[in-house]
């Protein structure tokens, strides 16, 4: 019970670092982005192309941390990922998101993102070929933290779930401590309020576009450590992202948090409930069990 | 001015007419089309495409068939029904194509079987389709002859299976399955062998395509701490549930599907862990075209025939065009179809499984004679419902490939499965 | 000529079904703004259904019951309205982002109960033994197809024509009235609940029976037939043609279908032989490239909706 809780929390961090960048786009921008999920894609592919660069420039770097998986080289690659999914995030605002804001309705724009994910999937699929790729070959063992009751942990889980919670807490600080937080709350509750205080709309925009991606970018790199890099990351995780941003409650970084964890938690206790062919669905059934009670998400609050 | 403008677009448009209706006939004098419906936007279904055309470019390379350029037309089927059976329609509507090689799944053969081939007399060869039902439907006599596949019932997959559990001394087995028709099938049968054997499943855990994390199907499965785990995975999610099981403490001793006989597979797992893995697959017996096919194959991608339906799609190609070539010049589906069994005859001189081959087929064939086709799957023999069975090997991952182990023949392997039941 | 003719044949007869599935789409958003993220839930429950009732019985799973063929295709579209009111009485009162995600993972779930319970729909194998009606007496070609073609454009034209009447129908101004501004409705003792409720059942309905005629087309239907994919191909059709307009819906199922179809016959005729490995990731692309421009270009749609007029000005 304790491990499937351990494994739960564990897992579902990486949806929970998708999901805060998904929820303050959401919140934000007011539509639901179904082309999130390709960030973390590009973020995984991203850090894949310059891991193998740093690897074989500075063969320094390719020493792992600790017993950690990662190697310093992975770390840099994460940095260099976040800016380009970052950049990635706002370029396609411009292309696209922000023209269709302007001319059509909300459901334009989740159509919209839509199709952009199925051209970004692709793409990647014709850059990068279709087979699985990894980081590292290496396996790593799970530790055993106790024997009874049998307790195992894989240290790079660990290790996300650590930066993930850093990673929030930082955001916390800067939505609830910062001026530019506050203001990027004021846009989120009204747009048109904020942009009379002399907030500057297209500003905070763009720079709720950076934080999402460079939040993607990172969930990106960790799913691809935990589990392997293939062009359909974004069509597998686009479902459990979506499910852990709406049980947390859109526009609440800390339900995304929270909603990340029981979606994980979900998936692994399905399977006690369930037989395991029916596991895709666990996150929906948790979404409508959660929406059931609390119409907004755990944290969420009706929008005005 | 408008008349000339009127007049340069016409002959722009004939220009334009003649241009496209050239550059398909350039080489030879005559063309003949197939159809090719396989899933070329999976990461899986590309190399079965490529190696269809690898046959067909080593057939065209032979002479052609019937003295004609071999033109393989491939569509995606993008494992979509209604697309895969669209793009069958016009291959043969607009094409007219006689023979269509594929689906891969079997929703997408399956109703491309009965609402295009059936209705146009069309032949249809499927490298990879597992399903039962289409034995079903030869059965009640539906497919009425058309409908071949190179793909060997998953009995035998399963049977030989059980048996290098039992050879092993294995007592309990966990099983991992993929979710699909094929893996179902797989499980169910692999589930009531090792019954049959006295061997206990511990636990058997589908696994989905696509999901985030394995670790709640493994846990699962290493649950009943069992000798050794069966794998029927393709080498996408078999990789991801390989690592996250060995990550977790579960026993090396594995048996493998022949899907899993795929380079990246090994690559990502790494040889170090796969020392206790076995791998089943049908064969050829002892002769040259198994190893032919594996050489021949490198010598032209520059890599191992590595990955789920590579040898079946090669036979399912060749099987097909020394058939086409068997019927003459401006067969039709059901006379391509009928050439079958002269071409994949066990009293029939053996060729060979490449250019060298075909062109001796075409003699032989041209003489009356019939041929015995050794394939990259083996003596390929279908029985009256287009199945086939085969002789089995074990096969164990070296160093830059695979090495067999073991060697099952079609009487052994018979003999086996009657001693299950 | 007659082979150009038999695909065109063929061609019209998937995307006239699937238009009458658009047709049952733009009920449910055009006219009353409910985002169904699940289209294919009951668009499969009409193919399972009437492939279970109408189709000869098998030893691994039940039904079989081999009913006359109309009788099993309003059965189908029946396991649809009860699936689509059990949905909706959970899940309409949710915003409607969250309806359509809710709406989602009930296909998601529709999906995977037919893949993973064989004794219901023979599993991931599919359902076969299903025989088209009329089979025996004429035949399996083009008079068949064509024949089959005739009956789907009725049904095709049977339910435009009712939607044109209900939307032109006190109930149709109800659902515009809810859809544009629930609270008045309400005070002038409209039940938005309810109304909502029989617009989505409605639309499910027809949903319901286009895929009782698409698993009839084909004589089989497998978990394959039921993914998310037909839910963005349908919403696509309808966002292309005009959400709100019937004749919108139509056109958007035509020529997102032939754009589908078209875009993988080009490429693979056109493209060179390097490249034909590619052309499956290529039309995807090229699709999700329709669906943006069209959205950047003309968000409303091709034929945008005609608003109706019931009454002239107070003068």
């Amino acid at each position: 019970m304790i491990q499937h809780l351990l494994d739960g929390i564990l897992v579902g961090s990486i949806l929970s670092l998708g999901a805060i960048g998904l929820t303050m786009v959401m919140h934000i921008l007011r539509f639901a982005n179904f082309s999130h999920a390709e960030l973390l894609s590009i973020g995984a592919y991203v850090a894949l192309v310059f891991d193998k660069m740093f690897k074989v420039t500075m063969p320094l770097m390719a020493n792992e941390i600790g017993p950690l998986s990662m190697t310093w080289a992975l770390i840099l690659s994460i940095i260099v990922s976040m800016v380009f999914t970052a950049a990635s995030a706002v370029l396609f605002d411009r292309l696209v998101f922000r023209r269709v804001r302007e001319k059509g309705e909300e459901l334009s724009m989740v159509f919209a993102s839509f199709g952009l994910s199925l051209i970004v999937r692709n793409l990647i699929g014709l850059i990068f070929g279709l087979s699985t790729k990894l980081y590292s070959k290496d396996i790593v063992f799970a530790t055993v933290l106790s024997r009874d009751p049998l307790l195992v942990v894989k240290l790079d889980q660990l290790a996300t779930f650590t930066i993930t919670l850093v990673l929030m807490l930082v955001i916390h600080i800067v939505l609830s401590r910062t001026t530019f937080g506050y203001s990027l709350r004021a846009v989120g509750e009204n747009p048109e309020l904020a942009q009379v205080n002399g907030i500057n709309l297209q500003r905070t925009l763009i720079v709720v576009w950076i934080i999402g991606g460079g939040l993607a970018a990172v969930a990106g790199v960790f799913y691809g450590l935990n589990n392997q890099i293939n062009p359909m990351i974004g069509r597998d995780l686009v479902l459990p992202v979506f499910a852990a941003t709406i049980v947390g409650g859109i526009g609440s970084v800390y339900g995304a948090l929270l909603g990340g964890i029981i979606v994980g938690l979900a998936s692994n206790l399905a399977l006690s409930i369930l037989p395991s062919g029916y596991s895709p669905s666990v996150p929906f059934i948790i979404i409508l069990a959660v929406l059931l009670i609390r119409p907004n998400g755990l944290f969420g609050e009706a929008r005005a | 001015m408008k008349k000339k403008k009127g007049r340069f677009a016409l002959k722009l448009g004939a220009a334009i007419c003649l241009t496209l209706f050239a550059s398909n006939s350039i080489s030879h004098a005559c063309t003949i089309k197939v159809g090719a419906v396989l899933p070329t936007s999976v990461d899986w279904g590309r190399p079965i495409a490529e190696t269809a055309q690898f046959v067909v470019d080593q057939v065209n390379e032979s002479g052609g068939v019937s003295g004609c350029n071999i033109e393989m037309i491939l569509r995606d089927t993008q494992v979509d029904p209604k697309v895969g059976v669209d793009a069958a329609k016009a291959l043969v509507d607009l094409d007219g194509v006689q023979l269509l090689l594929g689906a891969v799944s079997s929703g997408v053969s399956m109703p491309i079987l009965t609402s295009v081939s059936v209705p146009s007399n069309v032949m249809q060869m499927s490298c990879c389709s597992s399903s039962t039902a289409f034995t079903k439907l030869a059965e009640e006599g539906k497919t009425e002859g058309l409908w071949y596949r190179t793909f060997a019932t998953t009995g035998v997959q399963a049977a030989v299976g059980a048996k290098v559990a039992k050879d092993r001394g294995f007592k309990t087995v966990a099983i991992l399955y993929k979710n699909d028709d094929w893996g179902q099938d797989l499980n169910r049968l692999i589930a009531r062998d090792f019954t049959a054997l006295g061997i206990k499943v511990t636990s058997a855990v589908a696994i989905n395509d696509g999901q985030p994390s394995y670790k709640a199907e493994v846990t699962n499965a290493l649950s009943g701490n069992p000798d050794a785990l069966y794998l029927g995975l393709y080498p996408n999610e078999g990789t991801a549930a390989v690592r996250e099981w060995l990550s977790l403490g579960g026993t090396q001793n594995m048996i493998m599907a022949n899907s899993l006989k795929s380079e990246d597979f090994r690559e990502n797992v790494g040889l170090q862990y796969l020392g206790s893995a076995f791998g089943t697959d049908t064969a050829s017996p002892r002769v040259a075209s198994a190893d032919a096919f594996v050489e021949l194959y490198k010598s032209h991608f520059g890599k191992e025939p590595s990955g789920p339906g590579l040898a079946n799609s090669y036979d399912a190609a060749m099987i097909a065009l020394l058939a086409m070539e068997a019927a003459g010049k401006g067969a039709t589906g059901d006379q391509i179809a009928a050439q079958v069994s002269r071409v994949t005859d066990s009293g029939g001189t053996p060729i060979t499984a490449d250019a060298t081959g075909f062109k001796a087929a075409r003699a032989i064939l041209a003489g009356g004679g019939n041929v015995m086709y050794q394939g990259a799957t083996g003596n390929v023999r279908f029985d009256k419902n287009g199945d086939v069975s085969a002789p089995a090997v074990v096969w164990k991952f070296i160093d830059g490939g695979t090495k067999e182990i073991e060697y099952l023949s079609l009487t052994e392997v018979d003999e086996f499965i009657a001693s299950l039941n | 000529m007659i082979g150009i003719l038999s695909y065109i044949v063929f061609f019209t007869t998937v995307a006239s079904i699937l238009a009458i599935a658009v047709l049952g789409l733009n009920l449910q958003w055009g006219n009353t703004g409910l985002f169904n993220g699940g289209v294919v839930a009951f668009f499969g429950a009409g193919a399972y259904g009437t492939l279970l009732l109408g189709g000869t019985p098998q030893p691994d799973h039940i039904a079989g019951f081999e009913l006359f063929y109309p009788i099993a295709l309003i059965g189908g579209m029946a396991v649809a309205g009860i699936l689509a009111w059990l949905v909706g009485i959970l899940t309409l009162k949710m915003r409607h982002d969250y309806l359509a995600i809710s709406t989602f993972g009930v296909a998601v779930a529709f999906e995977n109960l037919m893949r993973n319970a064989e004794w219901l729909g023979g599993g991931a194998k599919g359902l076969r033994g299903f025989e088209r009606p009329f089979r025996e007496s004429l035949g399996d070609g083009f008079l068949y197809n064509l024949i089959f073609l005739i009956v789907v454009l009725l049904c095709l034209l049977g339910t435009y024509r009712f939607l044109e009447t209900l939307v032109s129908s006190p109930f149709g101004r109800q659902l515009r009235a809810i859809r544009e501004d629930e609270k008045a409705a309400r005070s002038l003792g409209k039940s938005p609940a309810r109304i909502r409720l029989t617009a989505f059942v409605t639309g499910s309905v027809i949903m319901g029976l286009a895929g009782g005629l698409y698993g009839t087309f084909y004589a089989f239907v497998s978990p394959q037939d039921v993914l998310p994919t037909l839910t963005f191909q349908i919403w696509a059709m309808l966002i292309v043609g005009g959400a709100g307009n019937n004749k919108g819906a139509v056109l958007g199922a035509f020529l997102i279908w032939a754009a589908w179809t078209f875009s993988g016959w080009a490429l693979s005729r056109f493209a060179p032989v390097e490249a034909q490995l590619y052309t499956g990731s290529i039309q995807y692309v090229l699709i999700g490239l329709v669906i943006v421009t069209m959205l950047l270009w003309r968000p409303q749609g091709l034929l945008p909706e005609r608003l109706v007029v019931s009454q002239s000005g107070l003068s």
